[in-house]
């Protein structure tokens, strides 16, 4: 059976399990609506009543209105409009720097990670009842899904992130205008990045600017962290076509001392704009960044 | 104690040294493709790209090495010059080694082919005791002292007296060697002739009744006599097939000039005065042939009428042994050989042995797990 038939596991069974450790906190959306922590786990059965709809296979049974059906002798599920104070917008970055990988796996990239942690968040979101989105950041065109909630629109993103392969550049600002269309006052954005190119963090900036409160999830190579290179290479910056001819080892130390310093300024850029970040080596277990962000323990003063 | 090298031209196999510097030079050019995104930190260094630099450091050592030990394997070294002080006691066979008071620390073997180790049984069978004296004197180091111990009476001395270059101590014990060979029984002869060769054939009967020989005549069909006499065959024609054979194991047969016998090379055995040879002789299987090449008749051969011919016909068919018996005391070598040829040990199968090491060692760094990547 050949491996490209069967999709990856987009979570792993032990990160699933830690996952439930977790809960998705926004913290200037607490105590705004007086629902409590935004994880009003409403059964379907939504606050305000939208409209009736004729089951399809797959509906969950109990989300069908009985009464309607005594009437009617049809199923009809009862849709609501539901009124989740927040909703979880995830971007991933999907330029074709995404699709680097360290040699010792090669078959893990970075835009692996990236959908790994995607699915984790829509996980998360799910199992507390927010409504999520997922947006591809890439300039050959923005894949959006709208923000919902239930195992349904799950699937869904699961069929996006199965199908998307990085490729391209980072989106150029106006491309990223349906982006400010949907993404609500008090949505919470997580960005799954590199965070290399600056117009990223230009975006994050503006988002938190503008309200939104946003986390930032930069995920590096081990490569990138450590440069373990050694002999001659070729090095290739994927989305400019630049090359570079050196020798690993006498690049190493200049590099890591620049990288450091990138990292040290990106970092503190991001703590200026108020933006909450965290970082996943592809080396590291994949709920590491979930981990530092949205422990409970760790979020519960902040959360209440 | 001089290491050196007995073929020295050997050594140009060090030229095969550059391969496997080339082997680990040459990698250093391949630049492998890699993606790298976080490219914008990194910052060409201008280096000299052409410095060389070897990959896998301790593999090339020991591939060198690997080298370097077989061209010096090829060069053949050895090492000259390897004294040997150690005192040598060569005793002769015959004699009871523990009647021999000898050093402990020396090195005590037998006076036979081999020079086997006084431990080992005594050798049978004849020696050539001279020859394997200055065998002895060359093959021992020129430091070294020689003791022969030997028999009043020695067997298979050899005309001459041995010359050596060691002092030799010469110590004559009570004993004798065993005879180098048996006693030869007195002389038989058969004869065996045609009709045309009844007149030539007198000549051989006169000549063993001189010599007072039992002789048994015959013609050619008469039964062939036992091999240890010998045969005179006086008819024309090829030689029968039973007498081929009776000479191929271990007869002496005396033919006359006009049997024909098959072509080999041959020897004169037997010449006249002016030289012109009267016999010839050659081997053919373990036996004798010899061949008159004149008839017997004293026009053609005066020898036949010499009052010597019985004598030199019974030395043709029986010739006697040299001497090879004497006094041990009157064989003493003497002083003025040549001195031993410079003893060298060879030191190839230490080599050959660090040679499967190193290749073993080689193996392993070549083949075990954790390499990166395999040339």
């Amino acid at each position: 059976m050949p491996e490209t038939l069967i999709p990856p596991v987009l979570i792993p069974a032990d990160v699933r399990h830690r996952l439930k450790g977790l809960s998705l906190v926004a913290r200037r959306a607490v105590g705004d609506r007086g629902i409590g922590l935004h994880a009003s786990h409403s059964r379907g059965t939504g606050l305000e009543f939208a409209q009736y709809r004729p089951y399809e296979f797959g509906d969950e049974p109990r989300q069908i209105d009985w009464k309607l059906y005594a009437r009617s002798d049809r199923f009809f599920v009862r849709e609501a409009e539901r009124e989740s104070p927040v909703a979880l917008w995830i971007l991933l970055d999907a330029s074709a720097s995404m699709a680097q990988s360290d040699t010792r796996r090669a078959s893990f990239s970075r835009l692996d990670a990236g959908k790994s942690l995607t699915a984790a968040l829509a996980e998360l979101a799910l199992a507390q009842g927010d409504r999520f989105a997922f947006a591809a950041l890439r300039d050959t065109g923005l894949a959006l899904t709208r923000p919902a909630s239930g195992t349904r629109h799950r699937d869904r993103l699961h069929l996006d992130l199965h199908g998307l392969a990085a490729s391209g550049g980072f989106p150029e600002e106006p491309a990223l205008a349906p982006l400010w269309e949907r993404i609500g006052q008090r949505d919470l954005v997580v960005i799954l990045s590199d965070w290399f190119d600056p117009a990223c963090l230009d975006l994050a900036r503006r988002l938190s600017a503008a309200g939104r409160e946003v986390i930032g999830i930069q995920i590096l190579t081990v490569g990138e962290r450590d440069f373990d290179y050694d002999g001659g290479y070729r090095f290739r910056d994927p989305e400019t076509g630049e090359e570079l001819l050196g020798d690993g080892a006498a690049l190493r130390t200049d590099y890591l001392d620049r990288f450091g310093a990138a990292q040290a300024g990106l970092h503190a850029a991001l703590d200026a704009a108020g933006v909450r970040h965290a970082e996943l080596v592809l080396d590291q277990p994949l709920d590491t960044p979930l981990q530092r962000l949205f422990s409970r323990t760790g979020n519960r003063a902040g959360g209440e | 104690m001089t290491p050196t090298l007995l073929l020295p031209l050997g050594l140009a196999a060090l030229g095969a040294v550059l391969l496997p510097l080339v082997l680990h030079l040459a990698r250093r050019t391949e630049q492998r493709p890699t993606d790298f995104a976080a490219l914008r930190w990194l910052r060409q260094k201008p280096r000299p790209r052409h410095r060389p630099k070897f990959d896998e450091l301790p593999l090339l050592a020991v591939r060198i090495l690997l080298l370097v030990l077989l061209a010096v394997f090829l060069a053949r070294p050895a090492l000259l010059n390897t004294q040997d002080a150690t005192p040598v006691v060569a005793v002769a066979p015959g004699i009871a080694p523990a009647t021999v008071a000898r050093d402990a620390k020396a090195r005590a073997i037998w006076l036979a082919p081999g020079f086997p180790a006084i431990d080992t049984p005594a050798p049978q069978g004849a020696a050539p005791i001279g020859s394997l004296i200055r065998q002895l004197d060359t093959q021992t180091a020129a430091a070294a002292p020689l003791t022969v111990v030997v028999p009043t009476t020695l067997d298979g001395a050899d005309a001459e007296r041995p010359r050596v270059s060691h002092r030799v101590r010469w110590q004559v014990v009570p004993g004798a060697m065993a005879a180098s060979r048996p006693v030869p029984s007195p002389l038989r002869v058969a004869l065996r002739t045609d009709t045309a060769h009844t007149t030539g054939a007198r000549y051989i009967r006169a000549a063993t009744g001189a010599l007072d020989l039992a002789i048994d005549v015959g013609d050619l069909g008469r039964a062939l006599p036992p091999r240890t006499t010998a045969l005179i065959w006086l008819a024309r024609g090829p030689l029968p097939a039973t007498v081929e054979r009776w000479i191929a194991q271990g007869g002496t047969a005396l033919v006359g000039s006009d049997t024909v016998i098959a072509a080999a090379p041959t020897v004169p055995a037997w010449q006249d005065e002016t030289g012109a040879p009267l016999v010839e002789a050659r081997a053919q299987g373990k036996g004798h042939v010899l061949r008159l090449l004149r008839s017997l008749d004293p026009i053609a051969m005066p020898a036949l009428i010499e009052p010597d011919f019985p004598k030199t016909l019974a030395h043709l068919l029986a010739p006697a042994p040299p001497p090879a018996r004497v006094a041990a005391s009157a064989y003493r070598p003497l002083p003025g050989g040549m001195p031993p040829a410079s003893q060298s040990r060879d030191l190839r199968p230490w080599f050959a042995l660090a040679i499967a090491a190193a290749w073993l060692v080689e193996r392993w760094l070549a083949t075990r797990a954790r390499r990166a990547i395999a040339p």
